[in-house]
Parts: C-alpha cells; sequence; structure tokens
C-alpha cells in the first residue's frame, strides 16, 4: 500500500507541474488575488463600520472581509478540489486506472485536496496579505501563528468534507449543485461576511457545526483583536471534535461509497 | 484454484440493475494458467469489458467468484491491485495532459503503485526504445497522436511490471506497423517475465498471432475456450462455400437453407455458407444459385478466424 506521505508529495509535485505550463493564468491567479484585497478598501466606505465595532469590537471592516475572502478561497479549494478532480477523472476516464491501484482512497482524496491547497495559498497569500496589512496595530507574531494554525486545522477539517463530497461524486456522478447548496450555506452560517453575532439563533446552531465558524472567529481574533463568539479555549476544542469526527465520517462514507459505485461500474457520467 | 492458475472465474454472474435489469454475464466459468497470454472475444456487448473490470477489482459480480492471482477478487482487492496491470478501453485521455510522458509514468507508477522512481525511469527508457517511442517521452501527453496515447497507456500497464496485465482493445487506435510493434514487444515481456496477460480484442489477426488461448463470449455466456487454431477448428468441422456477393435476398437466403446440409449464412463483404458436406450439396446449390439468375464466383474455402467469429455470433453455441 502507498504512503499517505508519498502521495501528498507526488500530488504536489504533479500539481506544480501542471500549474507553471499553464503561465498566463498563473499571473492573473495572482494578479486578481490582489485586486480582490485592494477593492475591499472601495467596498468599506459604504459599510456601516460602528456597527462591526458594536458587535465584534472592531471596526476594521477591510480586514474583517478580507480575511473573511481569504478563508472562502481556502474553503472552495477545500471542499471542491476532490469532488472536481474525481468528475475530471470519471469523464476522462482515469478513474478506471487509479482506481485500480493499490492505495487508501481516503488518503488519496486528502493529500489531492491538501496538495491543492498548498498550492493554492500561492494565489490566496497577496489577498491574506492585504488583509494582513490593515491589522496592523493588533497583530502580533504569537497572534499570526496562532491564527495560521487556526486556519490550517480548518482547512484539513473541510477536506473531510470535501472526501465526502468527491466520494459522492462516485456514487452520484454530478455533485456540482449539492456543493453550491453547502458553500452558499457555509459562507452565510459562519460568519464569512457578516459577523457571526448578527445571525437569528436557529441559523447560529446551525453554524456551530461548521468548522469555519470557529477557524475563522479564532484568525480574526488573533490577527484583529475582534471579540470571540465564545471563550477561545472552547473554540479550539470545538474544532478539533469536528476535525476527529468528520474525519471518521469521511473515512466511513469514502468506503461505503466505492462499494456501492462499484455495483455499476465506476467510469459512466 | 489451482496454484498454477492466474485467473480462475466460478460461476460469474453480473446484473446491471436499472429500469430493466440487464445480465451482462451469465454463470461464466473458467481459468487462465501463469504465463499465458489469454484472448477475450465476442461481439460488441458480449460482457467483455465487464468481465476485465471485475477481475480488476473496478466492478462487483452479483454472484459468483473470482480469483486473480489466487486472490479474491472481492475479498482481497487490494493485494489484487498490487499484482496486477490495467489499461481500459477508450483510455487516451486518461493521463495527465499538460504532464510529459516521463512525467505521467513516473506518477502513476511511483505515486499510486509505489514503484522506485529510479526504477520507473530505467524500465520508461527500456520499453520505449523496444517500441521507438524514446524521441516522445519528453512531450507533453496532449501534443500526442490518438496512437500514441494508446501507447502511453499501455506502457503505463506494465511499467511497474505487474504479474498479471489486462488490456481492454489494446490496439484499437494503434497503426499496423506500431500494433505489431506494442504486440511484440508485449510477447518478448510477457515470456522473459512470465507475465500473464488477458486482452480482449475485436482484432482477429492480433487474436491469432497473440493469444495462447481464447475464449469467445456472447451475450455474457462462455462459448469457447480453446487456442485460436481450435477455435477455427470447430467451424472447420463445418466445410465453406464462399459466394462473391455482398448479400443475397431473404427468398434466395431461404432456398439454400432448405437444402438438407446448409446451416448457416453470414455476410461479411461476402455470403459465406456452412455446410456439413459442401462437396456433396456443392450442385444442389449451383442450381438454387442458376435458377435465380445469380452470377457470382463459388468457391470452397479454409474458414479464417473471422469466418469463426462471425458463425459463432450467428450460431451461438457450438456445437
Amino acid at each position: 500500500m502507498v504512503s499517505p506521505l508519498k502521495l501528498f508529495y507526488m500530488a504536489v509535485w504533479r500539481e506544480l507541474h501542471t500549474l507553471t505550463r499553464y503561465k498566463a493564468n498563473f499571473v492573473f491567479e495572482i494578479l486578481t488575488s490582489a485586486l480582490f484585497g485592494f477593492g475591499m478598501l472601495v467596498l468599506a466606505v459604504a459599510f456601516d463600520a460602528s456597527l462591526l465595532g458594536n458587535t465584534v469590537g472592531s471596526t476594521n471592516y477591510v480586514a474583517f472581509i478580507t480575511l473573511g475572502i481569504s478563508f472562502q478561497s481556502w474553503q472552495s479549494i477545500a471542499l471542491w478540489r476532490a469532488a472536481g478532480m474525481f468528475q475530471g477523472e470519471l469523464s476522462t476516464g482515469q478513474i478506471d486506472y487509479t482506481f485500480s491501484c493499490p492505495f487508501s482512497r481516503y488518503w488519496y482524496i486528502v493529500t489531492n485536496i491538501g496538495a491543492s491547497a498548498i498550492l493554492s495559498t500561492i494565489f490566496f497569500t497577496p489577498m491574506l496579505c492585504v488583509g494582513l496589512w490593515f491589522t496592523q496595530e493588533t497583530l502580533t507574531a504569537a497572534g499570526l501563528l496562532l491564527g495560521l494554525t487556526a486556519t490550517l486545522l480548518t482547512v484539513v477539517a473541510l477536506a473531510q468534507l470535501g472526501t465526502i463530497f468527491a466520494a459522492l461524486v462516485l456514487r452520484f456522478r454530478q455533485v456540482t449543485a449539492i456543493f453550491s447548496f453547502f458553500n452558499f450555506g457555509f459562507q452565510m452560517l459562519t460568519g464569512m461576511f457578516v459577523p457571526f453575532q448578527l445571525l437569528p439563533l436557529p441559523l447560529q446552531l446551525v453554524g456551530y457545526a461548521l468548522p469555519p465558524t470557529f477557524g475563522m472567529d479564532l484568525l480574526r481574533h488573533y490577527t484583529m483583536g475582534i471579540t470571540p463568539i465564545m471563550a477561545v479555549e472552547y473554540e479550539w476544542i470545538s474544532l478539533f471534535a469536528l476535525l476527529v469526527s468528520l474525519g471518521v465520517i469521511a473515512r466511513l462514507t469514502t468506503r461505503y461509497l466505492e462499494k456501492t459505485a462499484k455495483e455499476q461500474g465506476l467510469h459512466y457520467i | 484454484m489451482s496454484l498454477d492458475n492466474a485467473i480462475a472465474c466460478h460461476n460469474l454472474v453480473k446484473d446491471y440493475k436499472g429500469h430493466k435489469t440487464v445480465r451482462a454475464l451469465n454463470d461464466l466459468s473458467f481459468s487462465v494458467p501463469k504465463g499465458e497470454v489469454f484472448g477475450l472475444l465476442g461481439p460488441n456487448g458480449a460482457g467483455k469489458t465487464t468481465l476485465v473490470k471485475i477481475l480488476t477489482t473496478l466492478l462487483k459480480a452479483t454472484s459468483g467468484s473470482a480469483e486473480v492471482g489466487g486472490y479474491d477478487v472481492d475479498r482481497e482487492e487490494d493485494k489484487v491491485r498490487q499484482i496486477i496491470g490495467y489499461a481500459g478501453q477508450d483510455s487516451e485521455r486518461s493521463a495527465y495532459f499538460r504532464l510529459t510522458v516521463r512525467e505521467n509514468l513516473l506518477y502513476f507508477a511511483h505515486a499510486l503503485r509505489d514503484v522506485p522512481a529510479q526504477t520507473v525511469r530505467e524500465r520508461m527508457d527500456h520499453m520505449a526504445t523496444s517500441i521507438g517511442f524514446s524521441d516522445r517521452l519528453d512531450k507533453q501527453f496532449i501534443t500526442l497522436s490518438g496512437g500514441e496515447k494508446q501507447l502511453v497507456i499501455v506502457m503505463r500497464a506494465i511499467v511497474h511490471a505487474p504479474e498479471i496485465c489486462f488490456l481492454d482493445e489494446p490496439s484499437k487506435s494503434l497503426d499496423p506497423v506500431t500494433a505489431r510493434n506494442v504486440r511484440n514487444f508485449l510477447r518478448s515481456y510477457a515470456d522473459e517475465h512470465g507475465m500473464t496477460m488477458c486482452l480482449t480484442t475485436h482484432n482477429m489477426k492480433e487474436a491469432e498471432e497473440f493469444c495462447d488461448r481464447i475464449a469467445f463470449i456472447n451475450h455474457g455466456r462462455l462459448q469457447f475456450i480453446g487456442t485460436p487454431s481450435q477455435f477455427r477448428r470447430r467451424v472447420t468441422l463445418k466445410e465453406v462455400i464462399e459466394v462473391g456477393l455482398p448479400r443475397l435476398e431473404k427468398a434466395v437466403e431461404s432456398k439454400l437453407l432448405e437444402i438438407p446440409g446448409v446451416s448457416n449464412i453470414t455476410y461479411n463483404g461476402t455470403t459465406t455458407l456452412y455446410c456439413d458436406d459442401a462437396f456433396n450439396i456443392l450442385d444442389q446449390i449451383l442450381a438454387v444459385l442458376k435458377g435465380e439468375r445469380i452470377k457470382a464466383p463459388v468457391r470452397m474455402v479454409e474458414p479464417s478466424l473471422e469466418d469463426a467469429f462471425a458463425f459463432f455470433v450467428r450460431n451461438g453455441e457450438a456445437r
């Protein structure tokens, strides 16, 4: 059985080679990321910063929204990348070859998401840097480290959900609408663009079950100094608990859906 | 299963469930000894690809069992995957377009099959030299022709030196010269390494020259298993009369089939009549043709593998 580590670094190697062979796209991905960050400067004047200040203890709307968008970019990769990869493999027939190979399906998906997340970071970095630039007054080295750790854990937790989506592709072939449904929910219910505390209570209850709620809140807390939605210790524990439970569900789901997909064959989309 | 068998199937059944359940394999049993090059023949939709997919752990049989390399394909799928190679049908797009041939083969063998990178490099250089492909190893996959892509897919199937290799129509998009080079290479590779090969094909020349034994499957049932010459001989028991016309009218066909001894008529460019005793009924056949004012060359011929294929497709279960 191939080790997860080898699957991971070879996926990074493959993605890097592929990425650099689409040079114009490579350059514009980075430019777009920076553009988004600076675009928030323009949008910021249209919003009432005092409402944000009253709610989360910081009026720094530019940093709040830019960090949210950076987070959204990682979230999209973590949730969607593997499902997209499987859809591609299904339509080209490559899935038949890959699934005749001896490796863990779970680790194949997770390591491919990881590889994409790492390479996507190249593009998200300009946007994140713009967000962090506007947190200069509150940013410390320790705060940045803790914020990025929370981000990393959240991406790993989201990758478990991404694994479930990818496995769903094996069974249902086309899951774009399922993804859009969940992605929209994740954006609206986790405080990505609107402070979590402003959401109606029933929606907040749903948001507590989603990893980005805690990951994003911790990132903003450590970098911008916002008031967290609960004690930070509880947020860390919640994030870990979600990561472990989603990991178990993802492993079981992958195994189950591969078995059921084998009833009809893998390559028909 | 005998220790000398590389592949064994026991009463395999595969149903595709849907609005209407389709039975793709129907009580299929056979075995393939180690080191053999084994061909699966049959018309489109016969169940060949379904069978290969079950044997490569990609599909689950509805009932029955199968072993590959002594491992059960359902219960020991990881062990089966470690010893097999696979090239699927229509897989000319099934590699990373923007990676070179070298990078693709390295990725698939090293990352997905755990073969050391240096070993992969040596093997791919050896393979490419053998089939005259060395100058294309550093080209991006997307820039290759359809036949070249298919060649890469065949190379991918054996670059990790599998014990048993499954090739689903490997020479489908190859030109005759390349197809022969690939066959020669695969044959010598299989002989040298003792690799068992199971391939599906519609190319009768390939089946005849390349396979030690063949199985003929139709409607999911095994109708013949044996050497290509035995396959032909099953038809040769019937004698063949060829009429130089692409097709006969229904009325003429009926009259000819009424002659005692004429058992079947097939069309494949010319009209072929299968007879029990061609020499003695030739006069009656000529009389029918003359009566119908048909002027065409008529001759007795040795049946080809293609005739045998057509005969089995038309006749179903062999006599």
